[in-house]
């Protein structure tokens, strides 16, 4: 578990996090989402100490990071790929660090062997890809076997197996209990993995919602096609249900689910030719979140990712 | 994945982590070695070429002296390694990791002093008394005159100059840590150790010179490790005193920054 109290940094005159507070439980991934500049990584930096607070805490697992007496077995995390020598071989920045845990050769291989380094143990790091960077990074994180594992931007530089195999890894690392704490600035990304959504603008607070209940807020009710359109307004109307017509035999209807309205045409004799849920997407939804939060606006008309 | 819930974070783990990373990085054992070797060099070339001048047999007066003329250079090269030690990590970003592993971040900088005493003390130890029997040698065969192991001095000289050189290395790391920066430390170890005598006999006032110059760590280094201490040093209780200074308060302040700063 992860909790986060009032936590400020400044740096100077800009505050990269601000009055931040939430708590991450295990069991399920959470997802960290902020566009660029929104305090992620200072906020996971504050995390394990590696930055003090200007104010405010945060423990893991119910204690300060330093006061823990085995840190690495409480928390795991991946901040920077690059924390590597790169004259050193990944097996050894994996035996020295585990090294002040009395963390053994096997523990080590067993790691390696997970994010599949193996082949490459040897090699020194400096030689590495930008994904293998990132696998060896993520092999840091587990290697306490800790109870709570903390990844920042995680799928940065994988490729599409290296994707799919860190969706698994999150919701398996989820599945055994662990405290999961993944940060993105995609959201397309944390639709796939995450359960629970943390969602920060300019180092404030945006969001923290269960994905579910994003996704059922950016809901925009049903698109009915009928040709007797007229009777099925009959058939439909009803408290808390709107029901406008967009051309004379297509009906947007709010309030009900395609199951109440598929069941009540049937049971009228009404055919229905199409019968669709509309959902503004999930980009759409975290774009409206964040709209006034954004630190580096572009132009009205961005071409690309809207993340 | 399989559980390996076992010891927590110990002193000794700490120790074995930088004795990994110490020797995982191929320069660290080179560098050891080029220092040994620069010793052994320069106080061979000392010897076999003292005495050709006009002076001829009279220009020896300290043959220990001279067999360990390669100190000064070679604690240049642990200097640096001691640097490396601590800036490498801040050039690489492996400082981030280290610190995660160690939020309690002092026992890093204790660990990391013991293993570069650790590996630079024994071999600076075993290359001084190597390049001084080699240069008795040489010298007794040019017909110079030579010290023996036994003779007033001497044993503290090779020992002194170990010692010596092993401290510049913590200096170095010291500095390391101090400014987080490798060319910014180096050239501050030069600055401290190899230009400041030079600098200060050229740019202070007369009236201060010798009461200044004595206390630089070179200087308080030759007033415990010469046989025949030059003119205007400190004696040799203050001399180590003084440079046990050098290499503690660093580290010292060093160890409350590592605390305090955000990495």
């Amino acid at each position: 578990m992860i909790e986060v109290v009032g936590l400020s940094k400044r740096y100077g005159p800009k505050t990269a996090v601000d009055g931040l507070s939430f708590t991450v439980e295990p069991g399920v991934v959470t997802g960290f989402l902020g566009p660029n500049g929104a305090g992620k990584t200072t906020t996971m930096r504050m995390l394990v100490g590696l930055g003090s607070p200007t104010s405010g805490f945060t423990r893991v697992n119910g204690k300060p990071y330093r006061a823990h007496r085995a840190p690495l077995r409480e928390i795991g995390v991946l901040l920077d790929a690059r924390a590597v020598h790169p004259g050193r071989s990944a097996r050894d920045h994996l035996l020295a660090l585990g090294a002040t845990h009395g963390i053994s050769g096997r523990r080590v291989d067993e790691v390696l062997e997970v994010v599949g380094l193996t082949e490459v143990a040897r090699r020194r790091a400096g030689a590495f890809s930008l994904g293998m960077g990132q696998r060896l990074g993520i092999a840091v994180a587990l290697l306490g076997d800790p109870r709570t594992v903390v990844l920042d931007e995680p799928v940065n530089g994988l490729d599409p197996d290296g994707i799919r195999w860190i969706r698994h890894l999150l919701k398996d690392l989820a599945a055994e209990g662990r405290t999961v704490f993944v940060s993105s600035h995609l959201m397309s990304e944390m639709a796939l993995t995450a359960e629970h959504l943390i969602v920060v603008g300019r180092g404030k607070l945006v969001a923290d919602v269960p994905m579910a209940e994003l996704i059922a807020s950016v809901e925009r009710g049903v698109h009915v096609r009928s040709p007797r359109s007229r009777e099925l307004v009959e058939v439909l109307r009803g408290d808390g249900v709107r029901i406008s017509s967009v051309t004379s035999d297509v009906l947007d209807v709010t309030g009900l689910s395609t199951e109440d309205i598929g069941t009540r045409a049937l049971q009228a004799g009404i055919p229905l030719f199409e019968l669709i849920p509309q959902k503004a997407s999930l980009e759409d939804a975290y774009a409206e979140l964040t709209r006034d939060v954004v630190e580096y606006q572009g132009a009205a008309t961005s071409l690309g990712e809207a993340a | 994945m399989t559980a390996t819930r076992e010891a927590g974070l110990t002193f000794g783990g700490v120790l074995r982590s930088e004795w990994v990373k110490l020797r995982s990085v191929r320069s660290s054992g080179l560098t050891v070695l080029g220092a040994s070797l620069t010793m052994i060099v320069a106080g061979l070339v000392f010897a076999s070429t003292i005495g050709t001048d006009s002076d001829g047999a009279d220009g020896v007066t300290d043959p220990a002296g001279i067999t360990l003329s390669g100190v000064l250079f070679a604690q240049l090269v642990v200097g640096v390694l001691g640097v490396l030690v601590v800036s490498g990590e801040y050039s690489t970003g492996m400082i981030r990791s280290t610190l995660t592993g160690v939020p309690s971040r002092s026992p890093v900088l204790a660990g990391k002093v013991v293993v570069l005493v650790g590996a630079v003390f024994p071999v600076v130890l075993a290359s001084a008394f190597i390049v001084f029997f080699a240069g008795q040698a040489v010298m007794g065969g040019a017909g110079l005159p030579t010290a023996r192991i036994g003779d007033a001095g001497v044993l503290a000289a090779l020992v002194g100059s170990a010692v010596t050189m092993t401290g510049v290395a913590v200096i170095g790391l010291a500095l390391g840590a101090l400014l987080r920066n490798t060319a910014g430390a180096v050239s501050a170890l030069v600055v401290l150790v190899f230009l400041a005598p030079g600098l200060g006999g050229l740019l202070l006032p007369v009236s201060w010179r010798d009461g200044v110059l004595k206390f630089l760590p070179s200087s308080a280094a030759e007033a415990f490790t010469s046989v025949a201490p030059g003119p205007g040093l400190l004696t040799a209780s203050s001399g180590a005193a003084v440079f046990a200074a050098w290499v503690v308060v660093p580290l010292l302040v060093a160890a409350v920054l590592l605390r305090r700063r955000d990495v």
